[in-house]
């Protein structure tokens, strides 16, 4: 298997903090979002409608740098960084980074870092999905909603990772692909 | 305190009270965690800005919760001030300890590889850069007016192809300033892991199970 270089550590933390800078522009999104769904007691969705966009450092970290536990440390250094820029949740953002670096990694695993397609990104959004809802379940209270509201939260999230960490990962890795900057990393 | 044990402290209560439903515990944590930041003078605006933004949160899980949900009042409060122990228990960590602390501290005290670490502060204080280079791909794009939003490939894909580029330069920087990976290494600055800290650590993860499991509401 291939080794971690500290070429590949850079390449994963700047990707991070990209993604987090990025995220950062959208910030205002996802506060009106949460706002304007207040006061039908939405304000879950709004969290699990762009969970996506928070777990996308993962499925790109894991397909762009392949080598085994990349997805997780891409979302692990990514709460990192959000933790010492201001991210107020602080050091539990540690925990959901882990868990959504897990999630994605889990992905990749079940293919045994052999295959990167579709099935690959289809199966981590499947995996981050499920992990993370796990965690909400007990962490933010999920488990005390009345079942079919719960459906409709995990139906939700699963909509938002696989756009985000499916579909959008699936176009910028094409991009990638044809600019031939994958390649020799395939052959590694 | 040692950063590397403060972190590990501060991640497992946090993990622990995610778990566990003592609102009680959760108020003593609130309060520790404000007499400590109140110690080490945290500016009344971070403060300000730590409690509204939670407090709009908070509430709205809440009224999510009452709306759609059959949770206990009991566990409500639980819940509502879990929110805060995340919030003000991070900060402790964060307001108290600087990366470059911190990565010292990994690397000496945790034994995490040195590539890692410097691996990390290196793209770590590129955090300028970035944030300017993300204005400057939207602004050449807005030049051939083409717009990039957050869901476009096209950014990430500029995005990508810099860090790439980046982190070629960077790890080429470090090699050429004598930088080897497996090489052992000395440190200039100790940082130091004191019995104190180990009892501080103890002692505190002590209550923090104490607190949960007598029976407290």
């Amino acid at each position: 298997m291939k080794q971690w270089h500290v070429r590949d550590i850079i390449l994963v933390t700047i990707l991070a903090i990209f993604m987090g800078v990025i995220f950062w522009v959208t910030g205002p999104v996802y506060t009106v979002l949460a706002a304007a769904l207040t006061p039908f007691g939405l304000q879950p969705m709004a969290n699990d409608m762009l969970l996506g966009l928070w777990c996308m450092a993962g499925p790109l970290a894991g397909f762009i740098i392949r080598i085994a536990g990349a997805a997780t440390l891409g979302e692990l250094l990514g709460s990192i960084v959000e933790m010492f820029l201001g991210g107020m949740w602080g050091a539990s953002t540690l925990i959901s980074g882990i868990v959504q670096g897990v999630g994605a990694e889990l992905g990749f695993a079940f293919t045994g870092y052999k295959r990167y397609n579709w099935m690959t990104l289809v199966l981590s959004a499947l995996t981050t999905t499920l992990v993370t809802f796990g965690w909400d379940f007990f962490r933010s209270g999920y488990n005390k909603y009345q079942f079919g509201f719960m459906m409709l939260l995990l139906l939700t999230r699963f909509v938002s990772v696989f756009i985000f960490g499916g579909v959008l990962t699936k176009l910028i890795t094409n991009l990638l692909g044809r600019a031939h900057v994958l390649s020799p990393r395939i052959r590694a | 305190m040692n950063p590397s044990l403060k972190l590990a402290l501060v991640v497992l209560i946090a993990l622990e009270i995610s778990f566990t439903q003592v609102w009680t515990v959760n108020v003593a944590l609130i309060v520790i965690s404000l007499v400590i930041l109140g110690l080490n003078r945290i500016h009344i605006r971070t403060l300000v800005w730590l409690t509204v933004v939670p407090l709009f949160f908070a509430s709205a899980l809440i009224w999510s919760l009452m709306l759609r949900g059959n949770a206990t009042p009991h566990f409500l409060i639980v819940l509502f001030t879990r929110m805060f122990v995340y919030v003000y228990l991070g900060a402790t960590f964060t307001q108290t300890t600087v990366p470059l602390e911190l990565t010292r501290s990994l690397e000496q005290n945790a034994k995490l590889p040195a590539k890692f670490a410097y691996g990390f502060l290196a793209a770590f204080n590129l955090f300028p850069k970035i944030k300017a280079e993300v204005a400057t791909v939207h602004a050449a794009a807005m030049m051939r007016g083409q717009v990039l939003h957050f869901w476009s490939p096209q950014l990430y894909f500029k995005v990508i192809l810099t860090a790439m580029n980046w982190s070629d330069q960077l790890a080429s920087a470090m090699m050429s300033h004598g930088f080897v990976e497996w090489a052992p290494r000395t440190y200039a600055i100790n940082v130091p892991l004191r019995t104190r800290d180990w009892v501080i650590f103890g002692a505190s993860l002590l209550l923090v199970q104490i607190g949960l499991f007598i029976g407290l509401p």
